[in-house]
C-alpha cells in the first residue's frame, strides 16, 4: 500500500521517465556506435549526384544505399503513406531509403519535444525556429555550419537567401536548422466571403471593420441561426485581425522606432478588441470560438451557418469544392485603424530541417539535405517526374489528372507536405488552381504587412533568463484578451491590464529581444 | 541453530518468489526514476547528461516562488484537489449504498455495468465527448437548456465553470469503478446484524445508518487516507484538454504548468523542482491524515 504515499502528478512521472529514458539512451549510445559502422555509410563523394546533370540511367553513379528516418508533422488531411512518390524519388536520386516518423499529436512541436526529451530523435527532423531555440542550445541538433563542405547545394541556397541565412544563424555563429522556402504562399492567411449570399441580399464586401460589423449584423437578422463570421484558431486568429489594425498580436518590431515592442501597447490594439467584444456580445461569431477545430469550422461553412471567414488561402478552393451551393470569394482585408488594411506577412516559411546531434547516419542525412535544397531536388520534389506525374503540353508542364487540387499533391504523392522538400517551386500547385480561384493568389500579395512576425534569435542564456516571464506573460495575455472579448472584464480596465503586464516582466522580455535585434542588425 | 532471517527466507521461499516480480516492478519503475530528482538541483542539459550538468542548488525552487503566478497555480491545484475529495469521495459510497438496497438483481447488475463503463474511456475520448456535449452552439446539453427557455451556457469558456465541469466529469467517470470496493465490503457484513436490527424495529434508513455504514467504515477510512495523498494528483491530461485561454485562471494547475515548462519549453530542471516540491506536500497530507485517523480510531495505514 506504500505506492500511493507520494503525490506525484502525471506530468511529473512523464518528466521523470523521460529523464530516465534520456539517461539510458546516453548509456547505450557508445555501444551503438560500433554497430553503426556495419550499416552502409555513404561516401563523402555522394553529393555529386545532385549536380543537376540529367543522367540517362538513374542507377548510374548513385552513392551506396543508406537509410534515414525523418520526423514530420501528421495531418489528417493527407495521412502519410510509405509509397508516396516523394520518398520514391528520393530513393531514385540519392539511394536513400526514408522512414517517415510522424508526429504523435496534432501539435508537431509538442511531439518533437517528447521525442527529443526521450532521446528518440529521428536522423532528420522537421523543426520550427522555436524548437531550435529550445533544444538547439542543449545540443540536440547538429551544427550544420561545420558540414557545409559536404552540402554545396545547401551552402548555395543559404547564400542566395540572405534573409533565411540571418534567421538560422545563431548568436554564436552556429547553424542548427535550415528554413524552407518557396511554399510560403500557401501559408498566407486571407479573408473570404460567400459571394452568392452577399449578392442575393444586395450586400457588398465590407471595406472597414465598421462595415464588417453592419454587414454581419444584417446577415444575422436575415439568418438568425447563423454566426456570420467564423474562425477556428481561437486567439491565434488575432494574427490575421491585428494587421488590419496596423499591429501584430504579440512581440514585434515597431516600424516607426525600429525597437522591439508588444502589440497590445499600441492604442489600435484596444480598438480591435472592442470590435471583437461587440461581435461576441451580439452573437456574430460562434460563442465556442476558443475550442473550435477544423471539423467544426467546415461544418459552419458547409451548412450555411457562416458567410465570412479567415483561413489559409488554399481553403477557399477546398471549401468551394465541398459546397453544394454557393461560392466563396477572396475579400480584401477590412480596415480597422491606420491608413491601409493589411494581411499578415506571408510568403515566408517557418518550417525547416535539423539533423539530430546523435545521428548514426550522418552522411546520408547530409546527403538528403543537400539533395532537397539543390535545383534538381527542388524540381523533382515539387513536380515529380515527367511521364510519371506530369506531361509536357505545348512546352508547359501539365500535372496528371489524378491531381485535381493542390491538396491532392499532398494526399497522393506527398508533394508539399512537411519534411519532403526544402526549396519548393510553387508553380506546381499553382498550375492546378482553376482560373476562377487564382484571384486570392494575385490579390493577397498587395496587402502584405510590412513587419514580419519572426523574432530575433536569442542565445541560450537570454532564452533561459526570460522563460518563466514569457510563459507568465502569455498566460496573462491570453486570459485577459479572451475575457475582454467575452465581456467578462470591461474594456475600461484595459489600462490596468497593460500596467499589470509589467509586473510579469514585460520590460525585461522586450529588452532581451532588443539585444537580439541589435545583434542581428549589427551583423548585417 | 540458524539465524531467524535465513530460516524464514527458506521456509517462505515460495512466497518471496511470488513477491519478486512486484518488488522488481517497484524498484525499476518507481524507485529508479526517483534518482532523476537530483536534476532539480542542477542546470540539467539533456545531452550532457545528469552527471555532467552543473549544480545550481535551490535556484529553480526560488524561481518558482518568485513567479507571480505561483500562488494562483498552487491555489488552483489545492482547490481542485479538495473539491475532488469533498464531492468525488462520497459519490461512490452513496452509489454503493443505493445499489445495496436494490432488490431486483438483474437491474442492479445493469446499473453497475453501465456505471463502470466510463472508467475505461481514455481522457482524450472523454474530453472530446464533454467538449461536444457542452458546446454552446451545437452541444446537446445546451439544446436542452435552451428548450427550457434559458440562455445557453458557455461552460468551457468561463473560468467559473471549469471546476464544476471537471469534478462532475470525474464523478461520472469514476463513480461506478469506485463503488466496487464498497460493494465488496458490504457483502462482508454479517446478515445477523440486520436481523437483529429488524427485530429491534429499525427501518431501512436506520439499518443503513447503524449497521451498513459502521460495517464499511474501515474501508472508507483506509480509502480516505489513500485519497488524501492524491489530493494533488490529477489526471493531468483531462485538465489539460478541457482548459483553454479563458479558463487558465482556475484551470492552470501544477501538472499543466510543469508540462508547459518541462516538456513544451524544455526546462527540465525547473519542472522537476516544482514537482518534487508537490510530492513532498502530498506526503505531508497522507502522513497527517494517517495521524488523525489513528488518534480518532484504530484504523490506520501504518
Amino acid at each position: 500500500m506504500k505506492k500511493k504515499t507520494t503525490g506525484r502528478s502525471a506530468a511529473g512521472l512523464l518528466v521523470a521517465s523521460a529523464l530516465t529514458a534520456a539517461m539510458l539512451a546516453g548509456c547505450s549510445s557508445n555501444n551503438n556506435n560500433a554497430g553503426a559502422s556495419g550499416s552502409p555509410a555513404a561516401s563523402p563523394s555522394a553529393t555529386a549526384s545532385a549536380s543537376g546533370s540529367a543522367s540517362a540511367a538513374p542507377s548510374a553513379g548513385l552513392p551506396e544505399p543508406a537509410k534515414i528516418s525523418i520526423f514530420t508533422e501528421y495531418s489528417n488531411a493527407w495521412p502519410p503513406k510509405a509509397d508516396w512518390g516523394v520518398w520514391k524519388w528520393v530513393k531514385e536520386e540519392t539511394n536513400i531509403t526514408v522512414e517517415q516518423k510522424t508526429s504523435t499529436t496534432t501539435l508537431p512541436s509538442e511531439a518533437l519535444a517528447l521525442a527529443v526529451s526521450s532521446g528518440e530523435m529521428a536522423d532528420v527532423m522537421s523543426v520550427f525556429p522555436g524548437d531550435v531555440v529550445k533544444f538547439g542550445s542543449q545540443g540536440a541538433f547538429l551544427d550544420l555550419s561545420k558540414h557545409m563542405d559536404k552540402m554545396p547545394n545547401v551552402k548555395a541556397y543559404l547564400d542566395s537567401h540572405p534573409v533565411i541565412k540571418m534567421r538560422v544563424t545563431q548568436p554564436d555563429g552556429k547553424i542548427l536548422n535550415i528554413i524552407n522556402d518557396g511554399a510560403g504562399a500557401g501559408n498566407q492567411l486571407v479573408w473570404f466571403y460567400r459571394e452568392d449570399i452577399f449578392d442575393k441580399n444586395g450586400l457588398t464586401p465590407p471595406k472597414t471593420w465598421d462595415e464588417l460589423y453592419t454587414t454581419a449584423k444584417k446577415l444575422k437578422e436575415l439568418y438568425p441561426d447563423s454566426y456570420p463570421l467564423v474562425f477556428r484558431h481561437g486567439l491565434g486568429t488575432l494574427s490575421i485581425f491585428a494587421p488590419s489594425f496596423g499591429v501584430l498580436p504579440e512581440y514585434q518590431k515597431d516600424p516607426a522606432t525600429g525597437k522591439m515592442t508588444y502589440g497590445p501597447l499600441n492604442p489600435n490594439y484596444k480598438k480591435m478588441i472592442e470590435y471583437l467584444n461587440k461581435f461576441y456580445k451580439e452573437g456574430l461569431f460562434p460563442p465556442d470560438w476558443l475550442s473550435m477545430d477544423y471539423k467544426a469550422w467546415t461544418q459552419f461553412m458547409a451548412t450555411n451557418k457562416s458567410f465570412i471567414s479567415v483561413q489559409y488561402i488554399g481553403q477557399i478552393e477546398t471549401m468551394n469544392n465541398q459546397l453544394t451551393e454557393g461560392r466563396l470569394k477572396f475579400m480584401p482585408p477590412p480596415l480597422g485603424a491606420g491608413d491601409k488594411a493589411y494581411l499578415p506577412q506571408g510568403g515566408y516559411e517557418d518550417y525547416g530541417f535539423a539533423v539530430a546531434s546523435n545521428t548514426k547516419n550522418l552522411d546520408a542525412a547530409l546527403r538528403y539535405l543537400d539533395y532537397i535544397y539543390s535545383e534538381k531536388g527542388r524540381d523533382i520534389q515539387s513536380w515529380g517526374k515527367e511521364g510519371e506525374t506530369y506531361t509536357i503540353v505545348d512546352g508547359k508542364r501539365k500535372l496528371n489528372d489524378v491531381y485535381k487540387e493542390s491538396n491532392d499533391l499532398r494526399r497522393v504523392s506527398g508533394i508539399l507536405s512537411a519534411g519532403t522538400y526544402g526549396w519548393f517551386d510553387f508553380e506546381a500547385p499553382l498550375s492546378l488552381i482553376k482560373e476562377s480561384e487564382r484571384e486570392a493568389y494575385i490579390e493577397s500579395p498587395k496587402y502584405q504587412f510590412p513587419v514580419s512576425n519572426t523574432l530575433p534569435i536569442l542565445s541560450k542564456e537570454e532564452t533561459d533568463s526570460i522563460s518563466t516571464q514569457t510563459d507568465a506573460i502569455y498566460k496573462y495575455f491570453s486570459t485577459s484578451i479572451s475575457k475582454f472579448i467575452m465581456g467578462e472584464t470591461p474594456l475600461a480596465e484595459w489600462d490596468s491590464f497593460l500596467k499589470e503586464l509589467d509586473k510579469y516582466g514585460l520590460q525585461k522580455v522586450l529588452q532581451t529581444y532588443q539585444i537580439g535585434l541589435d545583434r542581428q542588425n549589427a551583423s548585417k | 541453530m540458524k539465524p531467524t532471517l535465513i530460516r524464514n527466507l527458506k521456509r517462505d521461499r515460495t512466497y518471496f518468489l511470488l513477491l519478486a516480480p512486484v518488488l522488481l516492478y517497484y524498484v525499476l519503475f518507481k524507485y529508479v526514476p526517483m534518482f532523476g530528482i537530483i536534476v532539480s538541483f542542477k542546470d540539467y542539459n539533456l545531452f550532457a547528461g545528469v552527471w555532467e550538468s552543473d549544480w545550481v542548488g535551490f535556484k529553480y525552487y526560488k524561481m518558482f516562488f518568485q513567479n507571480p503566478d505561483a500562488y494562483d497555480i498552487i491555489k488552483n491545484t489545492f482547490v481542485l484537489g479538495i473539491y475532488k475529495v469533498v464531492f468525488g469521495f462520497p459519490a461512490p459510497i452513496i452509489l454503493a449504498l443505493l445499489l445495496n438496497e436494490l432488490r431486483w438483481k438483474a437491474y442492479k447488475r445493469f446499473v453497475q455495468t453501465v456505471s463502470y463503463l466510463p472508467h475505461f474511456l481514455s481522457a482524450v475520448v472523454a474530453s472530446g465527448i464533454i467538449i461536444m456535449l457542452l458546446s454552446p452552439s451545437t452541444g446537446w446539453i445546451n439544446h436542452v437548456i435552451q428548450s427550457f427557455g434559458f440562455e445557453p451556457i458557455n461552460f468551457l469558456q468561463k473560468a467559473s465553470w471549469f471546476r464544476t465541469v471537471y469534478i462532475s466529469s470525474e464523478i461520472w467517470q469514476e463513480i461506478g469503478w469506485g463503488s466496487i470496493i464498497y460493494l465488496a465490503a458490504l457483502t462482508a457484513i454479517d446478515p445477523q446484524l440486520y436481523e437483529a436490527a429488524r427485530i429491534d424495529g429499525a427501518n431501512r434508513w436506520k439499518q443503513t445508518l447503524h449497521v451498513t455504514l459502521p460495517g464499511i467504515a474501515p474501508a472508507i477510512v483506509i480509502l480516505f487516507i489513500l485519497q488524501s495523498g492524491k489530493i494533488l494528483e490529477f489526471g493531468f491530461d483531462k485538465v489539460y484538454l478541457l482548459s483553454n485561454a479563458a479558463t487558465y485562471e482556475t484551470s492552470d494547475i501544477i501538472a499543466t504548468y510543469v508540462y508547459r515548462m518541462g516538456i513544451v519549453q524544455g526546462n527540465f530542471s525547473y519542472a522537476t523542482a516544482i514537482d518534487l516540491f508537490m510530492g513532498v506536500i502530498g506526503l505531508v497530507f497522507v502522513y497527517s491524515a494517517n495521524q488523525v485517523s489513528r488518534r480518532l480510531g484504530e484504523t490506520s495505514l501504518w
